[in-house]
């Protein structure tokens, strides 16, 4: 699938198991530049970082950070999703992922935070994909 | 019902987020929008000569996005007045499950209903359809009407999607 934002997730943190819960988590930073083609129209002469697109910044960090013994995982739904402040062309997106297993799936729960303190929560769910 | 020159008017949004096409039905309870998928969509302009089917997959979030802007022409015309100059954000959403991705051909019918209104936040619920087969559900999304200058990273306010 492509991808309406151009901005690619750095890792911070390289992932870690948490051996109490069987969990992973890691840390990724976004740069939200002003040329995110997204901006034209979102909107014009008023800029402002659409909340999908902050989710697409998780997913893509998500699954650059994927529990090694998770096997092939497909987004199966966003659980939940809350939007506490607005990001804006030049913000640097702080996201702190921690992945658990779920059932026959895995959840991951984000943090998405910029310099002015916490700008998102957001949970997304993953099926195990059938063997080929 | 409202044709995209209306839907344009009705909307803040602009290319190359403007992700409603046309409305098809609106009451005071429910609308019904359809969005037609292309493969000139902007999000494949940086494909390489050989594309799968699955980076022509439309992106599941900007599905929600259409969805959520379907809602917001229903939002509108219930705040009437009261919407004048002032920003639709979302503020939350929860429940929303992915059946099926949609490709270029597909026309994604929007179904968003009501499901109650407090003070300024109205909450929305449906799901998307392609030839009368749902591809998302929507379980809710929250919405609401926020004054620009509450954006502010000032005067950050609680809904900012």
């Amino acid at each position: 699938m492509t991808s309406p934002v151009l901005a690619a997730p750095r890792p911070v943190r390289e992932p870690a198991r948490d051996e109490g819960s069987g969990g992973w988590s890691a840390g990724f930073s976004v740069a939200i530049d002003e040329s995110e083609p997204v901006f034209a129209g979102h909107y014009p002469d008023f800029p402002i970082f659409p909340g999908v697109c902050v989710m697409e910044c998780v997913r893509r960090a998500a699954e650059a950070a994927k529990p090694p013994e998770s096997g092939e995982l497909r987004l199966a739904a966003v659980e939940s999703s809350r939007f506490l402040a607005a990001v804006r062309p030049g913000d640097e997106l702080a996201i702190e992922l921690s992945w658990s297993p779920r059932g026959e799936g895995w959840r991951c729960s984000a943090r998405v935070a910029t310099g002015r303190g916490q700008a998102a929560s957001v949970r997304l769910r993953y099926r195990r994909e059938a063997e080929a | 019902m409202i044709t995209c020159e209306g839907v344009r008017a009705a909307l803040p949004h602009r290319y190359p987020m403007l992700l409603v096409d046309r409305v098809v039905e609106m009451g005071n309870e429910g609308i019904r929008a359809v969005k037609a998928v292309t493969l000139n969509e902007p999000w494949y302009a940086r494909l390489g000569p050989q594309a799968t089917r699955g980076d022509l997959a439309y992106p599941d979030f900007l599905l929600i996005e259409s969805w959520t802007q379907t809602a917001g022409i229903l939002a509108k015309r219930l705040a009437g007045e009261a919407a004048d100059g002032q920003v639709m954000l979302f503020g939350s959403m929860s429940g929303i499950e992915f059946h099926r991705q949609v490709f270029p051909g597909d026309t994604v019918e929007q179904h968003a209903r009501l499901e109650r209104a407090v003070n300024d936040t109205m909450i929305f619920e449906g799901d998307s359809r392609v030839g009368g087969e749902p591809v998302l559900t929507i379980g809710r999304i929250t919405m609401a009407f926020r004054p620009g200058e509450r954006l502010n990273p000032a005067h950050a306010g609680p809904a900012a999607g």
